[in-house]
């Protein structure tokens, strides 16, 4: 029974907002949820739609016409050139996009893919559900958690179907350069490898003098590039669950397969909430990237405050922190809460700090073998909710 | 903004973007159709530029009621700010009365963007096109309307409202904008993939980095072969690429306007 699923765990990231919960008064930096609401001009937009009465049939399976033809214009502005009605999906979400190009891309004689460690959590599972092997390629801390690409040219092998970027890296805040973007699609060119290009977090870029680059403005990779995006976290949009994927006709093609039967077409509410976001919102989203520059100096501020026990390095992007744990106190047993059975240092102290001073992190674990030592915070909370999580934090290590 | 605060705007906009066109007579094109529009109008933009015109174009999704003369004005909106709405309102009456006419001819290039049946009368009501360009009926932006065909009438009302010169430009592809022919007396374009198009695509290659055309323009007395090539992907591509080719040919700059730009 459950064969197939046995394997997959639920994220650790969930697994800690369930024991959270269980915990009364709890601050959490856990979950990358932004603090804020969803903007005005795409909830209207939303209750418009509903009200016109467009809202309760499926859409076509790749989307809304009109959505992705709002994709393609938003596309072109960065210099990425996708034919909206054979290149674009509309999905929900980052993760099912994701999901869906693992499935199309993974069979019994690729099954191998890389992702690097520490990355998003939930690839290793999304990898698993597709029936794939996840290969972690560590990333250097030393090196501000750039890619290890002696190790990453080792792990490459005929097995390997993909290799996954999350750029902005989510828990890092790395933001890869062109040169080492370009050595990865070299390095899978030759071994005609994918390469799904996750880039969530790709508006909130706190350093002037970091420039973005994505590998889907290279034209002549547009067959080994696979784009995921996402509303969630740019535009406040987690719950409304929805993104979208593009690549070369050829690839896009089979995936829609894969996405029609897993969700037969994204939420139509969330795909005209969509259009107006990525037409109307840009104002709201330097307003939010604002709001996390001053929410990353402020967690700065604080850990600084804890030099004995956290080192860091400071964000480029997106809205986590990845600090290393110095030192800490050991869990004291029996708990209240029910720990999770991986026992790693990082899991002991996210557990500790969940139980006595009431603050969720996540364990760096969760991120790839390389997280290990280290948690993942998120400063897309509130600055109340820092300053407190932060306060509680000082004094746990100040006990 | 409320229902009623909308319509007061909505009227004086109107008005006010009646008063400019009468007053500086830029020569409007109206590009109309369920998909494509956007890609056309920026065609057409940079064909009119590559011809040194003085273009505008509607800015994004400025195509429907209050857009639309906002666009005309050339203002921006005030979304849900009272007073900004009031501070546009007054800008809009120093752009009606008092605009000066550009010393070179202007060309405005709008979007038109309809959803049900009555719009279409209401976005005449503010604009009489010279050039009228129109691309699909689609099912996909029915929304309002019975049926496709009702979409066809629509369009139709906007190429009855032509002056005796002015141009039609349709795509070939499309019956339903074909048929559109037969109700105007005006001089037609069409473009297409389909044999017997003005201008008519004889053959696409994809290519890693775009795509290649090779074009037969039979409007003109001698046929003539052009190859271009797009750096972008789709056939909405090919489509503007057309329409850029249809407007340079149908607009030249005239010799007074030429010598005046060269005067500065």
């Amino acid at each position: 029974m459950f064969l197939r699923t046995k394997n997959i765990k639920l994220s650790p990231i969930k697994q800690m907002e369930l024991l959270a919960a269980k915990i009364p008064d709890v601050v959490s930096l856990a979950q990358g949820i932004p603090s804020f609401d969803t903007p005005d001009v795409v909830k209207k937009a939303a209750i418009k739609a509903l009200n016109r009465g467009v809202v309760a049939k499926y859409s076509l399976t790749y989307g809304l016409p009109e959505l992705r033809e709002t994709i393609e214009q938003k596309l072109a502005e960065s210099e990425m050139y996708y034919d909206f009605e054979k290149e674009i999906i509309a999905t929900a979400g980052s993760i099912e996009a994701i999901t869906a190009s693992l499935i199309s891309i993974i069979n019994s004689k690729k099954d191998e893919v890389i992702l690097f460690s520490p990355s998003y959590a939930s690839y290793c599972e999304a990898i698993k559900v597709a029936a794939g092997r996840p290969i972690f390629v560590n990333l250097i801390e030393a090196d501000g958690w750039r890619i290890d690409f002696k190790n990453l040219a080792r792990r490459i092998n005929n097995r390997t179907a993909a290799i996954i970027i999350c750029n902005p890296n989510n828990p890092t805040g790395t933001i890869f350069p062109k040169e080492d973007l370009l050595k990865i699609a070299e390095l899978a060119w030759k071994r005609k490898i994918f390469i799904i290009c996750d880039e969530v977090y790709k508006n909130f870029i706190y350093d002037n003098e970091v420039t973005f680059f994505s590998l889907a403005q290279i034209p002549q990779l547009r067959k080994i590039v696979i784009r995921v995006f996402s509303l969630s976290k740019i535009y406040a949009m987690t719950g409304w669950r929805i993104g979208f994927l593009h690549s070369d006709e050829e690839n896009v093609s089979e995936i829609v397969k894969v996405h029609d039967s897993l969700v037969t077409c994204s939420p139509v509410i969330s795909q005209y909430a969509a259009i107006s976001a990525l037409d109307f919102a840009d104002k709201e989203i330097e307003e939010f990237r604002q709001k996390y520059q001053e929410r990353r100096d402020l967690i700065c501020r604080h850990l600084d405050d804890l030099p004995e026990f956290f080192s860091y390095q400071k964000p480029q992007g997106a809205y986590f922190i990845f600090p290393k744990i110095i030192q800490y106190k050991e869990v004291r047993p029996p708990m209240e809460v029910e720990p999770p059975k991986i026992k790693s240092a990082s899991w002991r102290f996210a557990i500790d700090l969940l139980k006595k001073a009431r603050v969720a992190v996540v364990p760096g674990l969760a991120f790839g073998p390389s997280g290990e030592g280290h948690i993942r915070m998120s400063f897309g909370r509130s600055e109340k909710d820092i300053n407190e999580a932060m306060r509680r934090i000082k004094e746990y290590f100040n006990e | 903004m409320n229902n009623f605060f909308k319509k007061i705007v909505q009227f004086i906009l109107k008005w006010f973007a009646k008063v400019y066109l009468w007053r500086i007579k830029p020569h409007i094109i109206v590009i109309a159709g369920t998909t494509g529009r956007h890609w056309i109008k920026e065609a057409v933009k940079e064909a009119l530029e590559e011809k040194n015109f003085l273009v505008r174009v509607n800015k994004k999704n400025f195509n429907a009621e209050i857009g639309l003369p906002l666009s005309i004005l050339d203002l921006a909106s005030g979304e849900g700010s009272f007073w900004r709405w009031l501070d546009i309102l007054w800008q809009a009456v120093k752009k009606a009365f008092r605009s000066k006419p550009p010393v070179l001819k202007e060309f405005l290039v709008l979007e038109m963007a309809i959803d049900h049946p009555d719009n279409m009368n209401y976005l005449l009501s503010i604009v009489k096109p010279q050039t009228v360009i129109l691309t699909t009926i689609t099912m996909i932006y029915q929304e309002n309307f019975e049926n496709l065909d009702e979409i066809a009438n629509e369009y139709q009302k906007l190429i009855k409202v032509l002056s005796w010169n002015g141009l039609v430009i349709l795509n070939f592809d499309d019956e339903r904008i074909k048929n559109l022919t037969k109700f105007s007396n005006n001089k037609i374009i069409t473009y297409g993939f389909k044999e017997g198009a003005d201008f008519w695509v004889k053959e696409v290659k994809k290519l890693i980095d775009g795509q290649e055309l090779k074009l037969q323009i039979n409007y003109s007395k001698n046929k003539e072969i052009r190859s271009l090539k797009i750096n972008r992907f789709g056939n909405h591509h090919i489509y503007a690429a057309l329409a850029k080719e249809v407007i340079k040919e149908s607009f030249k700059i005239s010799a007074p306007d030429f010598f005046r730009q060269i005067r500065g």
